[in-house]
């Protein structure tokens, strides 16, 4: 059986969303407030497009929310995400919801009220834009568990602080570790003696908010100061 | 004698959007003397307030847990979501409710509908709706101010 998808609210972002999970071979029903977002996401002859305001149960019900596999709400407002992620979990048990969220301050709120993924788009922005900022110092950072935990790729060079340490030595925060070293083209995963060379790769597993503390311990503080 | 009365912290309301209903109710509960803050996020609306009202009025976003906090929400014993917006009411209770632990919380929702996501809150609800029919069944039940026909015999 197909898995079905219910698409609430936004104009581009919904668009976008069922072009790509129709490709996937999902079944997408998309409800939108506005007749003419109805009628631009209604090109796609592949969608199911109901007209209506999502945050009433009637509308969802039309929408055939009770055979959903997931829901998403990507209305512009925060609350009426909330009550779309509600209604489909309580009224409609719907196995998944998705809310896209604008105040990043809410997102443990949401979480708390029960739906499966928060998605806050301005944390989001901000953090890959934080990414591409100092992306000279870190090759790539992959978020983790709603980006609780990163993951980072540090290339270590003759002039930082570490090299030549062994890595019991390296004073890194508690809820940082070297996950492997890509040396060449062999991985090692570390131990307390082994080397820091440079030309090293460090594969780091960093708790939220400790990139930067660890990358301090590394590469040392001066080039975190500008 | 009330300066003998042991102190407890005064029972402090905080009423969310300074509509007709808010600032009624504003108004009611500083005339009896409790404290009350209104908060709506036009400062226009504040004029609905009688002129002796004696709370607070503080202009913010009610959705926004910064001016929550302002509002001073850790502190409230009651908080009355009544926005003209069903959805926003929702999330300020949910939020008075799990967020600041808030014992006492009532939203007015003008469909009935989406009570369900309340139930199992806490969260009491009022709706005008329902209200509104069962007054005026109850009128119907009884004989009319003009003396109807259902009398007649």
């Amino acid at each position: 059986m197909k898995r079905s998808v219910l698409l609430v609210g936004g104009r581009s972002k919904a668009k976008a969303l069922a072009q790509s999970l129709l490709q996937k071979g999902y079944q997408v029903t998309a409800v939108n407030a506005a007749l003419e977002d109805c009628q631009k996401l209604a090109e796609n002859g592949k969608l199911s497009v109901i007209h209506g305001d999502g945050t009433k149960p009637y509308v969802l019900e039309d929408a055939g929310a009770g055979r959903m596999d997931m829901a998403i709400a990507l209305t512009p407002r925060d609350e009426d995400n909330l009550v779309i992620c509600q209604l489909c979990k309580k009224r409609f048990q719907v196995k998944k919801t998705v809310a896209l969220l604008s105040d990043p301050q809410k997102t443990e709120f949401f979480y708390k009220m029960g739906i499966d993924s928060v998605v806050c788009a301005i944390s989001a922005v901000t953090s890959i834009i934080e990414q591409q900022a100092f992306v000279e110092e870190m090759a790539k950072a992959i978020p983790i568990g709603a980006g609780r935990v990163q993951m980072l790729e540090i290339p270590i060079t003759a002039s930082d602080p570490v090299t030549g340490k062994q890595v019991w030595e390296i004073d890194l925060p508690k809820e940082v570790i070297i996950g492997c070293i890509l040396r060449g083209d062999r991985n090692l995963v570390p131990r307390g003696d082994t080397r820091i060379l440079a030309g090293d790769v460090l594969v780091l597993i960093s708790g939220s908010n400790r990139e930067a503390a660890a990358v301090r311990a590394l590469k040392g503080d001066s080039k975190w100061r500008s | 004698m009330t300066i003998f009365q042991s102190k407890k912290p005064a029972p402090y309301t905080i009423v969310v959007g300074c509509g007709r209903l808010g600032a009624n109710l504003a108004n009611t509960l500083s005339d009896q003397g409790k404290n009350v803050l209104i908060l709506d996020r036009n400062k226009a609306s504040f004029r609905k307030l009688s002129s002796s009202f004696g709370g607070l009025t503080l202009e913010g976003d009610g959705t926004d847990l910064d001016v929550l906090k302002e509002a001073g929400i850790p502190q409230a014993n009651t908080v009355v979501a009544v926005t003209n917006n069903d959805n926003v009411n929702i999330m300020i209770a949910q939020m008075a409710r799990e967020l600041f632990q808030v014992g006492r919380v009532i939203s007015r929702l003008y469909d009935p509908e989406r009570e369900c996501v309340y139930r199992e809150l806490g969260v009491d609800t009022i709706c005008p709706a329902v209200l509104s029919a069962n007054e005026i069944d109850k009128l119907l039940g009884k004989p009319g101010a003009a003396g109807n026909e259902a009398n007649a015999s």
